[in-house]
């Protein structure tokens, strides 16, 4: 898909979630549905396979969000998932919280993590990104388990990662 | 009787029925004289012409068959030569053909065993290929299997409170970093 095509889709869902006044949490919900959908083989090709009918497809969106998040993010991803756009899925939700995020000037700050962070946690994280980074942030955490254990934020270009699978593999390729 | 009466002399009778008058003689010899004179002077050389020319003419018969056979012997002789040549030739074209041949054989053996030899070389090549590319897939597969026993051995070892930790050491060291 073209980018002027994602952009419009990401503007698209930005206004009506702004519209609908629950931005930030379509943001975050949106954004956590767009990394398990990038790390999940099977949810990717049920979704964007063609032989499915919309109907089917947006049935499987509707059973995977529905009453686990708003019922914003549920439509507006069934819409794109039901237009066909599935596999543009998660560019067009990363232009949403760029947009988002550039909306209220901020950058967004990807982190992942093996285990859930608490909101204080996820407070204090906020704050020393900021400090190290000096940007304002919307930080947006991502449990991977792949990480094993520690934390991987990505800011930018810039990536800061105390993760403990970066620091296994470091010890595989020395060994 | 009668045979002889006719051969005797009639004194009486003249001319004899033999022998002419003598001028009869005369003129007789006159004109032989003349015609044998007018041969000799026409005719003669008329027949001496003719009989030159037939010699002549089988004077040349008899060269041209001599040239004839002269040039027979010589084509006959080239035939023999040839002949001989072509013997030769034959001969020779054989030898080329068998040196040839034997070059053919030769080469093609030589060609056969470089082949063999290379064939050889790849075969072991390819098997301390498949060796190392096992031995290399073993040590892969070993390293794999090894990462995954690290990763759940990790996995146990970190328990909330070791996650916690690294989560709180990350945050400190991340704040204190500016």
């Amino acid at each position: 898909m073209s980018d002027a095509r994602i952009d419009g889709y990401a503007r698209a869902l930005f206004e009506i979630a702004a519209a609908e006044g629950t931005l930030d949490e379509v943001e975050d919900e949106l954004f956590r549905f767009a990394r398990s959908f990038e790390s999940n083989d099977q949810l990717r090709n049920t979704l964007t396979d063609e032989l499915i009918p919309a109907d089917k497809r947006q049935a499987v969106v509707e059973s995977l969000l529905g009453g686990k998040a708003t019922a914003t993010t549920t439509q507006l991803v069934g819409m794109v998932v039901g237009s066909g756009r599935g596999r543009d899925l998660p560019a067009i939700i990363d232009k949403l919280v760029q947009r988002a995020s550039s909306a209220k000037q901020l950058e967004v700050a990807e982190v992942r993590s093996a285990v859930a962070l608490s909101a204080d946690q996820q407070a204090r994280l906020k704050a020393a990104l900021t400090n190290a980074t000096g940007k304002q942030l919307n930080v947006k955490v991502i449990v991977d388990p792949s990480v094993l254990g520690g934390l991987v934020a990505t800011v930018g270009d810039t990536v800061i990662d105390g993760s403990v699978r970066t620091r296994l593999d470091n010890v595989k390729s020395r060994l | 009787m009668k045979y002889f009466s006719l051969l005797a002399v009639d004194p009486a009778e003249s001319p004899h029925w033999l022998f002419p008058e003598p001028a009869e003689i005369i003129y007789g010899g006159i004109a032989s004289v003349l015609v044998i004179g007018a041969l000799v002077k026409f005719a003669l050389p008329q027949f001496k012409k003719a009989l030159t020319a037939r010699t002549e003419r089988i004077q040349k018969e008899l060269d041209a068959s001599a040239n004839d056979l002269a040039l027979a012997q010589a084509d006959a002789s080239k035939i023999r030569t040839a002949l001989g040549d072509i013997a030769s030739e034959k001969a020779r074209l054989l030898a080329d053909a068998q040196a040839q041949a034997d070059a053919l054989l030769k080469e093609g053996r030589a060609r056969l065993t470089a082949e063999v030899a290379d064939l050889e070389a790849k075969a072991d090549a390819d098997i301390a290929a498949a060796a190392a590319r096992g031995s290399d897939e073993l040590r892969t597969e070993i390293g794999r299997l090894a990462g995954v026993a690290t990763d759940r051995a990790l996995a146990s070892v970190l328990d909330d409170a070791a996650q916690q930790q690294l989560i709180e050491n990350f945050i400190a060291k991340v704040g204190a970093s500016r």
